[in-house]
């Protein structure tokens, strides 16, 4: 059921900030798409099995070599905010 | 109190693997680098990057499925677990939820009531993220992301330890292991190796298992010591006073010595996993994981029960020559040389590792060879040369100037033993004189003092006079009134 607390946790789970515009019009649209996937689940799909990937193909594996790093100075350049050695990002009060 | 509870736990052992280049693209995966340099727009997490999974961690996953028993899934598939952290920098982890690469499998590990099984749930192959600093800014975290992406492996256990000590011995017999495969250095200090303790409590008899509280990112055997005994008494605390464990997250702080929860909202743990899209499943072929078996280096266990029966060698021996790899290795070398196993043990132990330990060196690096080292062995199996001599003199030369035979040294220190009669029997005479009163106490009965008169010769000889003939020569000469 999607109601307004799932599109508030929703928002919470996607750090999204909605205008009270924009969670009615998204309540309206995952509702709508919710409905399709209920019309879909009418359909008898025993000893199917789910279609996950698009196409057939394995993982092509790598070789296990160094490669393609990019510089610090590179890395940094669209960090919003760095001191030259780390990326700086808003203090993360985890603890306590 | 605590002995009507007790104490379940599992743990997630994470261990990072010994790859040039990470799990998902070809950084440097190496640990203790400048901060921010071992990076690449995958590991970034730029858009438009897909990630290409490196061939030695599937071999490794499936190295340590294979020694641990497991059942290897030959085709296996990752997900996303979608979490915000500032150290995440794609916003999910690739990991691998519906379909591990390797499910089931066990391990025995040493107690104090002896052997017990532990069995596992399953292992996954996923990355690590970066590391955040906390206390170097006042008003910032500073993210090192070098170790986003590091291939990890992920073993789960079932809830199958009962105390910290289980949790030692496991945690323990997994680093060794992972050392033997050479899939892992096992590192706790340096996070090569860490777990997330699962801690519940029930009453004694009670078969259905209580609300468990998740300890994270214990990183030393200490702190999970402390932090599984702290959270131990705080769930009897709370079952004692009638009350109800809740299950959470808790974060271990090794200065107070107290769990706090970590996550603040309890229906934050919502990782939202779905199938990875950028990575199709992963196949290993059976001749692949044939192939991978057969190459399988001797593991601790088979080592040990080798030890014990084909060279007779006890319990505590084989549990230090086993230890390392290198060193079960050195003794196997060093068995092929002489037939004199326990001696063999005895000069490792007591010689050999000690001195390695001092010098920092490794076994393999060890200068006296192998031979020499057995032909040591001979002289004093064979009685040319005391114990004491050769431990104590020749082998210190043996290191000094591992070119030169043992033989050699000894006849150069002048540390042979003689049997030779005249020889003896000067000494012991010279012994006799110099200690009436104990000879008369000897032949007044107390036969004890002959320990004391071996001594003395052996002393006046400087070790070289040969036990048996001694001891022969000693009891004729204090027989003879």
């Amino acid at each position: 059921m999607i109601d307004e607390n799932l599109i508030s946790r929703l928002e919470e789970l996607a750090r999204l900030e909605l205008s009270p515009e924009e969670k009615k019009a998204l309540l309206h649209e995952l509702q709508n798409i919710l409905a399709l996937v209920e019309k879909m689940e009418e359909l008898d799909t025993t000893g199917v099995e789910p279609l996950i990937y698009i196409n057939e193909n394995l993982s092509a594996l790598r070789e296990d070599v160094i490669a393609h790093q990019v510089s610090r100075e590179d890395a940094l350049r669209n960090a919003p905010d760095s001191d030259g050695t780390f990326f700086k990002v808003p203090k993360v009060i985890d603890l306590k | 109190m605590s002995s009507n509870y007790e104490t379940i736990i599992g743990l997630e052992i994470h261990v990072q693997l010994a790859t040039h280049s990470k799990a998902f693209c070809g950084d440097d995966a190496r640990f203790g680098g400048a901060p921010n340099t071992q990076v690449s727009a995958i590991s970034l997490g730029h858009p438009g990057t897909l990630p290409r999974l490196n061939r030695r961690q599937v071999e490794f996953a499936a190295r340590l499925g294979l020694a641990l028993d497991c059942a290897i899934n030959l085709v296996s598939t990752f997900d996303r677990k979608n979490y915000f952290y500032a150290d995440l920098p794609k916003g999910y982890q690739i990991t691998q939820d519906r379909q591990p690469i390797c499910v089931g499998g066990h391990i025995k590990i040493d107690t104090a009531e002896g052997t017990k099984t532990i069995c596992l749930h399953h292992i996954h192959m996923e990355e690590d993220a970066g590391k955040s600093m906390h206390d170097a800014d006042p008003h910032h975290s500073l993210i090192d992301l070098n170790r986003a992406g590091v291939p990890l492996l992920e073993i789960v256990t079932e809830p199958d330890l009962r105390s910290a000590d289980e949790v030692d011995a496991l945690m323990s017999a997994m680093r060794q292991l992972v050392r033997y495969l050479d899939i892992s250095d096992g590192n706790m200090e340096e996070g090569s190796m860490r777990c997330d303790c699962n801690v519940s409590v029930r009453k004694q008899g009670d078969t259905h298992l209580n609300n468990r509280c998740e300890i994270k990112n214990v990183n030393s055997m200490r702190f999970a010591r402390r932090a599984i005994e702290y959270e131990v008494q705080r769930q009897i605390g709370i079952m004692e006073a009638g009350g109800t464990v809740k299950q959470q997250t808790l974060n271990f702080d090794p200065e107070t010595g107290i769990t706090t929860p970590l996550r603040s909202k309890e229906d934050a743990h919502d990782y939202r996993y779905f199938p990875e899209p950028d990575l199709p499943p992963v196949v290993i072929t059976p001749q692949q994981l044939e192939q991978i078996r057969t190459e399988l280096p001797p593991l601790p266990w088979a080592l040990r029960a080798r030890l014990r029966t084909q060279y007779a060698l006890p319990e505590y021996d084989t549990q230090l020559l086993t230890e390392e790899k290198a060193v079960a290795q050195f003794f196997l070398a060093l068995a092929q040389c002489t037939t004199q196993y326990k001696a063999a043990a005895n000069l490792m132990i007591n010689k050999i590792l000690p001195w390695c330990q001092e010098q920092k060196v490794a076994i393999e690096q060890f200068p006296v060879a192998h031979a020499a080292l057995a032909s040591f062995i001979e002289l004093i199996d064979t009685g040319q040369v005391s114990n004491s001599n050769a431990y104590q003199r020749i082998f210190p030369q043996l290191i000094e100037q591992p070119e030169r035979t043992p033989l050699a040294i000894a006849q150069d220190l002048n540390l042979l033993q003689t049997a030779d009669e005249d020889f003896l029997e000067s000494i012991v005479d010279a012994v006799i004189a110099k200690n009436p009163d104990k000879v008369a106490a000897y032949r007044k009965g107390k036969k004890g003092l002959l320990g004391f008169f071996v001594g003395e010769v052996m002393r006046q000889s400087k070790g070289k006079a040969e036990p048996k003939t001694t001891n022969a020569l000693l009891i004729k000469l204090l027989e003879k009134q």
